[in-house]
């Protein structure tokens, strides 16, 4: 007798459905499994047959072929458990159920219980688009299927459950949450009023967020760059629905995905520097993972330490900066990943850290800081458009700094900043901040008077700056004055803009 | 180029890396046509080099076809020379006890016959300092031309500076094409806005052991010598020596107590160096009289306020600034911004500014 039933596999970030079929006719007893399996999917034959058993119910003793199809993807993880035992069931006779349009998707454990798999998210938004209505998932899932409207899971405990739901029993579908709901439960656990005195860093790091501006930190070690980097994501506006579901989708199939299902807050990822090229743009000889630039979508990139990152990691981040998504290309086929994040990154001023500080002496000679800087590569710096110092002077020397402002009070400036932004463009050429303006919408958006052009063009003269940071500048004055709310770019937004270069005049240290 | 006989005489000689300095002179001595005493030269030679290598050399230095390559081979490399026998070899530095036999120069000659002043500085200079030896050297190179290495930091800040009224003179401490520059860009901009000197014929390499010696010709050269930064064992400092052995005007920028790039600076005042503030100071001791251009007319009220209290306060924190004159930041940075446009201030790293003189 012969049955099918409706799986999903993963290619990418999109799902693909799969067709279990199983036979079972006279012959020669045995249980061939094909259609491209991996091992993971070899395996599953020994976790069905023990699952089949101890849910008391019958194996099969026959000649069982079970077939995935389409028979050209590669099938990959142990999401087929249990449409490969429920296919087994129908074919022998002990199921009678309609199952068509059902979607199942489920690892089995030996008892017949059913555990949580990776990818749920993508899978169910997939298959909700070519119609699938119906699904059965692990209840470890459950959370992660709660956010999506309009289609019905059913998060089930054990092989048991779900025999039972197909043989007619009635169950209560996972309960749709609100995304909201979810986003009050959570919050950051670091704000920019925790940090210090730092008032010029603040302040790039306000800019940069509004204007979606890449940002680098430079200073003494132990002064605070990495917590001002991790008050990023706070000052950033809240993460939309979509936003958070194609964040989530990323994390789900990479089975990072934690208990509440759905990621509200926007991800901050802190790749160590001796992460590879591919684990930091995704890759990988199977299944093509996504790394860690796509794990940061919509978020921060956080790369401590700049200069000791391999080059050819560094220099692979050219092209997702500039396009907000990388398409990873092996044997195998290409898979697009999206990767639109702010970069921040940090660097010491010199091999030793001291250079510039007031306290110790840097040991470093001119030549050994030129020979540092020069790690990080030109095309790169340019993508790069505030390049700000972080103080090296003790707190207590700046006796009565006030304290900082919230992030909350940031964040409400940098969403009016943005909004700003979203009507200038409406949408022209996918540009939506300031960082994403081309050589044409620089033109057309930030006109210069006769006065701003003789302010810079002095500024360029007197500091000697490369002739390609002057569109950077002219970026970063547009969102100084759109946080003021200027519609023009006045000489005060130049100059302020002009003083988030340090790297740029370093010509002669 | 045209040289005369004794002159190239002094030139095939100097290429003798065989020799030492004194053997070279020897070994001239025992060559020239007219010397008497021709044969005692000669044999103290012989005594020190032994004799194989005598009559190699006296068999090299009077083959024609020779000396005619080396004084090819120096023009195609655009290197001219001046030897201690021409008529215009700096009569300051041929009056030191050890002068070069050769000068190997690489362009503007026309400046070694005019009055020199000297400034140096170690490898690790502060910006602000960079940007103070920078300004005072344009001034000063307005009506001297300005001696200087080509290290990095203080020597480097003063070879740009001068380089702007086309009157560096950069002292190399090995041969021109030998790569003895750490910034070969500097080096060529100073050979299109200055001269390039060395002691040595183009390729030879830095001789590691003699990097000072460069010293006693930029001390020779000059009428007086500016150390603008020098830790306790700079080399800027055997600079200075070399220019108080000769009997030049030491001068040197004053720092703070316990500055470690400023020991040495203050050792030499301490020991009776003249302490330097300005171009004013050394120009005066030279006998020129400037007339006096400082201009604040161009600055508002707000940047008058930012730049009186970096006078006051010397170097200060931009939010401490800020503070202190009751402004935004936002405000202090834009203001600051355009003053270093206009020069007066400038960033001394960790978001300090400092103002310039």
């Amino acid at each position: 007798m012969l049955s099918k039933i409706t799986s999903y596999a993963l290619v990418g970030l999109e799902g693909v459905p799969v067709e279990v079929e199983t036979d079972i006719n006279k012959g020669m007893v045995s249980y061939d499994l094909v259609g491209l399996p991996d091992a993971a999917v070899k395996e599953s034959k020994e976790r069905v047959f023990s699952a089949i058993r101890n849910s008391v119910l019958r194996f099969p003793v026959n000649k069982i072929t079970v077939n995935l199809a389409p028979a050209d993807i590669k099938k990959e993880g142990s999401q087929y458990d249990l449409p490969i035992a429920i296919s087994l069931l129908a074919a022998s006779g002990q199921l009678e159920a309609d199952v068509n349009g059902v979607v199942m998707l489920g690892e089995l454990a030996l008892d017949g219980g059913l555990r949580p798999v990776s990818g749920i998210l993508p899978i169910l938004i997939s298959a909700k688009g070519k119609g699938f209505k119906k699904f059965i998932v692990p209840c470890g899932n459950a959370n992660e299927a709660s956010y999506i409207e309009g289609i019905e899971v059913y998060a089930l405990k054990n092989l048991k459950e779900a025999f039972a739901f197909l043989s007619g029993e009635s169950f209560q579908p996972v309960e749709v949450k609100s995304f909201e709901a979810a986003k009050r439960k959570t919050s950051y656990n670091c704000d920019l009023s925790l940090v210090r005195g730092q008032a010029v860093a603040k302040r790039a790091l306000e800019i940069a967020v509004a204007g979606g501006h890449n940002i680098l930190l430079s200073g003494p070690p132990g002064t605070g760059k990495t917590m001002l980097a991790r008050c990023i994501p706070t000052i950033m506006p809240d993460m939309t629905f979509d936003e958070a579901l194609e964040v989530t989708k990323i994390l789900s199939v990479s089975g990072e995905l934690g208990e509440e299902g759905i990621v509200s807050l926007r991800p901050f990822r802190t790749p160590h520097h001796t992460a590879t090229t591919v684990s930091l743009c995704g890759g990988g000889n199977n299944k093509i993972k996504a790394g860690e630039i796509s794990k940061a979508h919509r978020g921060v990139l956080f790369l401590d330490e700049l200069p000791e990152y391999s080059r050819s990691a560094l220099e692979a981040l050219r092209q997702p900066l500039e396009d907000g998504k990388i398409t990873v290309t092996r044997a195998g086929g290409a898979i697009t990943f999206p990767a639109d994040f702010i970069l921040c990154a940090s660097m010491n001023p010199c091999p030793c850290g001291n250079f510039g500080s007031k306290e110790r002496n840097c040991t470093c000679t001119p030549a050994q800081i030129r020979r540092y800087r020069g790690k990080i590569s030109g095309p790169l710096l340019d993508r790069i458009d505030l390049q700000v110092e972080v103080d090296a002077v003790k707190y207590e020397e700046l006796a009565g700094v006030s304290v900082g402002e919230s992030s909350a009070e940031v964040k409400k400036r940098v969403e009016r900043a943005r909004l700003i932004q979203r009507e200038r463009f409406n949408g022209d050429d996918g540009v939506t901040v300031n960082a994403d303006m081309g050589e044409r919408q620089i033109k057309e958006y930030c006109k210069l008077s006769p006065e701003c052009e003789s302010i810079l063009r002095a500024a360029f003269e007197r500091l000697r700056l490369s002739a390609r940071a002057r569109a950077r500048i002219i970026k970063v004055a547009r969102t100084i004055a759109d946080l003021d709310s200027s519609a023009e770019i006045r000489p005060n937004h130049i100059l302020e803009a002009s003083s988030y270069r340090n790297f740029d005049s370093t010509a002669d240290l | 180029m045209n040289y005369s006989d004794r002159e190239v005489d002094i030139i095939v000689a100097d290429g003798f890396n065989e020799l030492g300095y004194k053997q070279k002179k020897l070994f001239l001595a025992s060559v020239k046509a007219d010397n008497a005493e021709r044969e005692k030269f000669a044999a103290a030679l012989i005594k020190t080099a032994g004799e194989g290598v005598y009559n190699k050399l006296k068999e090299k230095f009077f083959d024609d076809a020779r000396r005619k390559i080396v004084l090819e081979k120096l023009s195609k490399r655009n290197v001219v020379c001046v030897t201690v026998k021409s008529e215009n070899y700096p009569y300051k530095l041929a009056q030191t006890p050890v002068p070069p036999l050769v000068l190997y120069l690489r362009g503007n000659q026309t400046l070694l016959s005019r009055r020199m002043f000297g400034v140096v500085g170690s490898r690790k200079t502060s910006p602000q300092i960079m940007e103070e030896c920078k300004r005072l050297c344009e001034q000063l190179s307005e009506h001297v031309a300005v001696v200087t290495g080509v290290a990095d930091g203080g020597d480097s800040a003063a070879a740009r500076g001068a380089m702007k009224n086309g009157r560096a003179v950069c002292v190399l401490p090995g041969g021109h094409d030998s790569n003895s520059a750490p910034n070969p860009k500097l080096l060529k901009r100073v050979e299109e806005n200055g001269l390039s000197v060395s002691e040595y014929p183009p390729e030879t390499p830095i001789p590691k052991h003699l990097f000072g010696m460069r010293n006693r010709i930029i001390a020779g050269l000059a009428d007086g010598v500016l150390v603008v930064s020098a830790g306790e064992k700079s080399g800027a400092l055997s600079t200075a020596a070399y220019a108080a052995d000769y009997s030049r005007d030491v001068f040197a920028f004053p720092y703070s107590i316990g500055a470690e790039p400023g020991k040495g600076c203050n050792k030499l005042i301490k020991n009776g160096a003249g302490l330097c503030e300005s171009a004013d100071d050394i120009l005066s001791s030279l006998g020129i009289k400037v007339e006096s251009k400082r201009s604040d007319i161009l600055l508002d009220e707000g940047e008058k306020a930012v730049l009186d209290a970096l006078r006051a306060e010397g170097e200060m924190h931009a939010e401490a600034l800020a503070q202190k004159l009751g402004l935004k930041l936002t405000d202090l940075l834009t203001t600051c911004s355009l003053l270093e446009i206009k020069g007066m201030v400038i960033r001394v790293g960790g978001n300090a500014f400092a103002a310039l003189q």
